[in-house]
C-alpha cells in the first residue's frame, strides 16, 4: 500500500509545475499581522518586497494559511512577527528558521520585558497586544531599522532616514491623542470591550480597562463575568461599551442586556480594531489610522 | 515543485497511512469518533502541562495531552463495559466531561494566558517544513516528518504483529477471548495507537484533517471490499491520493491546504458511495430495478404455466389480465424472450422447455426455500443470490 502512494507522490513531482520565484532582486520580507506589515513599509520603502500573511481584518487567533503561504514564506529574506505567542504555535515555528539562515524578527524583542504586562500567576508570559502603546511603537521602528540596516547594508542611509520619518509621525500622533484623550475626564476614562487587548493602551492613556473574557479565546466569558462587569459600569456610570472584530457581538449584547436590566443605560460605542487594522487604502488601514480610529469612537461614545 | 511542497505532500501521505491503519479498525468498530473525541479531549492535559512547566513550548504539554487521550480511550472503554451504554454514547460522555475540566481550569487559574488547543498543538502543514530538526548542526528535516515517521513504523510494527489478534478481536470478541486473545488488551492497544497518532498528527496537520483522514478512507474501502487487508491498502490508497490531490488543488486556487484535502477526501467519499461495484447507490438501485423486473418475469411465467387456454395468452390480452402497463409488458416478454424461455406463434405466447424447468425450479424455492436447486440461476438473475 505504501508502494500506491510512493507512486502517486511520484507522480506529483512529475506533473508539478516549476514555480518561478518572483525575482526583481528585492529584498523579500514576509510579515505576520497587518500592523507589522504597515511598519516594515514605512522603514523598508521601495528597497523591499513586504508580504503580510494575515491580511487586513484577519484575526492572529483565527488565521488559516493557504498554499501561497509556503512559498511566500520559502522565498523570504526576513521575517518579521509579532512574538509573545501572539502568533500561537507559529511563533516555534520562527524561531526554529532562524536556523536555517532566514532572518526572523520578533518585534516583541525590541522591548523591556520588564515593562510588558505579564500574566498574574505564570510571570515569563506576557500580554501579547502591545501596538496599542505608540512608545513602543517607536521603540519598535528604531529596532526594525537597526535589523534591516544589518542585513540590507547598502541601504542604511535609507531605511534610517525612513525611520527617523516615521518615529516623527509617531510623536506627531501621540501629541494628537493625548489631545483628544485629554478632552474625556480621568473619571470617564473606563474602557470596556469584549476581551483583552486594550491593557497596553489603558496603560499608556490612563484608561482603566475592562475585558469581558480572557486571552484565550477557548473559554467564553462566564455568568459571574458578564455580571461584575454590570456592576462596575452601573457603580461607574460608564456610558459605553465596545465590539471588536474578533470576539462574537453577543458576548457584549449580553453585557448590555444586563446593564440595562437594571436600569442603567449603556450603548455600543462602536467597534474597535483590536488584532488587524483596516481594509488597505482606507485612513484605518494604517497603524495611525487605525489608531486614530480608535481613540476617536472611544472619546466619541464616553464623552 | 520546490522542496517545502515536496516535504507538505510526503508528511500529508504519511500522516494519511498512519491514520488509515487505526481508522479502519475504529471504523469496524464503530468507534470512528473517538478521533474527533480526543481532538477535545486534550484540552485539560495541555493546561496540566502549562502549570507543571509555565512554558507554553514544552513538550511536556504534548506527551500530558496525548496521555489524556489516553485516559479518555480508557474512561469510554469504562464506561462501555457497563453494557449500559453504547460506544457512541460513552464517547459523548466522557470528552465534554474533560474539555470542560480543561476550560474551568483555564478560566480559574489562567484565564491572563493565551492558552488553548489552537495555541498550543494544532499544527498546520503549511508550515511543518519550516519547523525543523537539527542535530549537531546538521538538518534532519521537519520535526512533523520524524514525529509522523517514527508514529507510523511503530504503527506497522504493531499491525504485523497483532494482525490476527486484532482482525479476530475486532469481528468476533467472544471467539478471541475463549481462543485465550484478551480482546480488552488489544482494544486498549488498538486504541492507545489511536490516540497518540490523533495528537502526533495534530501537532503536524491540525485537528479537521486528521478526524477526516481517519475516518474518511477507512468508510469508502469499507464499501469496496470485505478482506480487512484490502480494506487498509484501499483506505491508505485513498488517504494518499486525497493528500497530494488536495494539495494540488490548494496550489491552483491558493486555499487552505488541510480544507483542499479534507474537501478531496469527501469527494472520493462520494464517488464510492455512489459507483462502489456492490455496495454503491448506482449498483443498488440497479439491482433493485433488476430484481423488480425479475418479480415480473416469474409472475408472468407462472401465469403462462397456469394456463393452457389460447385466449389467455394472446399477447394483447396479457395487458388487461395481469394489469400491467404496456411498457412494463413488453420489458418482460423481451426479457423471457431473451432467454428463450418463451415463444410467440401468431401472437399466441407459450413456454418453452426451457421456461417450464425455471418455472417449476421457481416455484420449488419460494415453496422450499431450498437453496442448491438455484445454484446455476444465481448468476444470471440478482434475485436469487440472496
Amino acid at each position: 500500500m505504501k508502494k500506491i502512494g510512493f507512486v502517486i507522490l511520484i507522480c506529483g513531482v512529475l506533473f508539478s509545475c516549476n514555480d518561478t520565484k518572483p525575482k526583481n532582486g528585492k529584498f523579500r520580507i514576509v510579515t505576520t499581522t497587518s500592523m507589522i506589515t504597515d511598519l516594515v513599509q514605512h522603514i523598508g520603502g521601495d528597497k523591499v518586497d513586504v508580504q503580510g500573511l494575515m491580511g487586513a481584518g484577519v484575526d492572529p487567533h483565527l488565521y488559516k494559511a493557504s498554499e501561497g503561504d509556503v512559498s511566500k514564506l520559502s522565498n523570504a529574506d526576513m521575517i518579521v512577527y509579532n512574538g509573545l505567542h501572539l502568533e500561537g504555535k507559529l511563533v516555534e515555528v520562527f524561531e526554529n528558521m532562524e536556523r536555517q539562515q532566514i532572518n526572523t524578527v520578533a518585534i516583541a524583542d525590541a522591548l523591556d520585558k520588564k515593562e510588558l504586562i505579564s500574566s498574574a500567576l505564570f510571570a515569563s508570559n506576557y500580554d501579547p497586544h502591545i501596538w496599542f502603546n505608540v512608545e513602543y511603537w517607536k521603540q519598535i521602528t528604531v529596532y526594525f531599522a537597526n535589523k534591516l540596516s544589518e542585513a540590507q547594508p547598502e541601504h542604511k542611509a535609507y531605511f534610517m532616514a525612513n525611520a527617523k520619518k516615521y518615529v516623527k509621525e509617531l510623536e506627531q500622533l501621540k501629541v494628537e491623542l493625548d489631545a483628544e484623550i485629554a478632552t474625556l475626564p480621568v473619571d470617564k476614562r473606563r474602557l470596556v470591550t469584549a476581551h483583552d487587548a486594550f491593557n497596553y493602551f489603558g496603560k499608556a492613556f490612563e484608561f482603566d480597562v475592562v475585558g469581558l473574557q480572557g486571552l484565550s479565546t477557548a473559554t467564553e466569558a462566564g455568568v459571574q463575568d458578564v455580571q461584575k462587569t454590570a456592576s462596575y459600569i452601573i457603580e461607574h456610570k460608564v456610558k459605553a461599551v465596545f465590539i471588536e472584530s474578533s470576539v462574537p457581538r453577543r458576548t457584549i449584547e449580553a453585557l448590555q442586556a444586563a446593564v440595562n436590566s437594571k436600569n442603567h443605560n449603556v450603548v455600543i460605542g462602536g467597534t474597535l480594531f483590536s488584532d488587524a487594522l483596516g481594509d488597505p487604502g482606507k485612513p484605518e488601514g494604517t497603524y495611525i489610522g487605525m489608531l486614530k480610529f480608535n481613540v476617536h469612537t472611544i472619546v466619541a461614545a464616553l464623552k | 515543485m520546490t522542496s517545502a511542497q515536496f516535504e507538505i505532500q510526503l508528511i500529508a501521505s504519511l500522516v494519511a497511512i498512519a491514520c488509515a491503519i487505526p481508522g479502519t479498525f475504529l471504523v469496524l468498530r464503530k468507534m470512528a469518533m473517538i478521533s474527533d473525541a480526543i481532538s477535545h479531549s486534550i484540552l485539560p492535559g495541555i493546561v496540566l502541562g502549562f502549570f507543571l512547566t509555565q512554558d507554553l513550548n514544552s513538550p511536556w504539554l504534548i506527551l500530558l495531552a496525548a496521555a489524556t487521550g489516553v485516559l479518555t480511550v480508557v474512561l469510554v472503554e469504562k464506561i462501555q463495559q457497563t453494557k449500559l451504554v453504547k460506544e457512541d454514547t460513552a464517547i459523548g460522555l466522557v470528552f465534554p466531561a474533560l474539555f470542560s475540566i480543561g476550560v474551568i481550569l483555564i478560566a480559574k487559574f489562567a484565564n491572563d494566558v493565551h492558552l488553548d488547543i489552537d495555541a498550543v498543538l494544532l499544527g498546520e502543514l503549511a508550515f511543518t517544513p519550516f519547523d525543523r530538526i537539527y542535530y549537531d548542526g546538521m538538518d534532519l528535516g521537519p520535526k512533523a516528518l520524524l514525529v509522523i515517521g517514527v508514529i507510523l513504523f511503530v504503527t506497522i510494527l504493531l499491525l504485523l504483529a497483532f494482525f490476527k489478534e486484532l482482525k479476530l478481536s475486532t469481528f468476533d470478541a467472544g471467539l478471541a477471548t475463549s481462543l485465550g486473545f484478551s480482546p480488552i488488551i488489544l482494544h486498549y492497544g488498538l486504541m492507545s495507537v489511536a490516540s497518540v497518532t490523533t495528537v502526533g498528527a495534530f501537532d503536524a496537520v491540525g485537528a479537521i484533517l486528521v478526524v477526516a483522514l481517519m475516518i474518511a478512507p477507512a468508510a469508502s474501502a469499507y464499501l469496496l471490499t470485505t478482506d480487512l487487508k484490502k480494506m487498509i491498502a484501499l483506505a491508505a490508497t485513498f488517504g494518499v491520493f486525497s493528500a497530494i490531490s488536495g494539495y494540488w488543488i490548494a496550489h491552483f486556487l491558493d486555499a487552505s491546504i488541510a480544507g483542499s484535502m479534507t474537501t478531496m477526501l469527501g469527494i472520493v467519499f462520494l464517488a464510492v458511495y455512489l459507483f462502489a461495484p456492490s455496495k454503491g447507490l448506482i449498483a443498488v438501485l440497479y439491482r433493485e430495478k433488476q430484481q423488480r423486473i425479475e418479480v415480473y418475469l416469474i409472475t408472468f411465467l407462472l401465469h403462462l404455466k397456469n394456463h393452457s387456454e389460447e385466449n389467455e395468452r394472446h399477447v394483447n390480452h396479457l395487458n388487461e389480465h395481469i394489469n400491467w402497463q404496456k411498457v412494463r409488458s413488453k420489458t418482460v416478454l423481451n426479457l423471457a424472450l431473451k432467454n428463450n424461455m418463451i415463444r410467440i406463434d401468431n401472437n399466441i405466447v407459450s413456454l418453452t422447455k426451457k421456461g417450464e424447468t425455471f418455472t417449476s425450479k421457481a416455484i420449488d424455492y419460494i415453496v422450499t426455500y431450498e437453496d442448491g436447486l438455484i445454484e446455476d440461476m444465481k448468476d444470471d438473475f440478482f434475485l436469487f443470490r440472496g
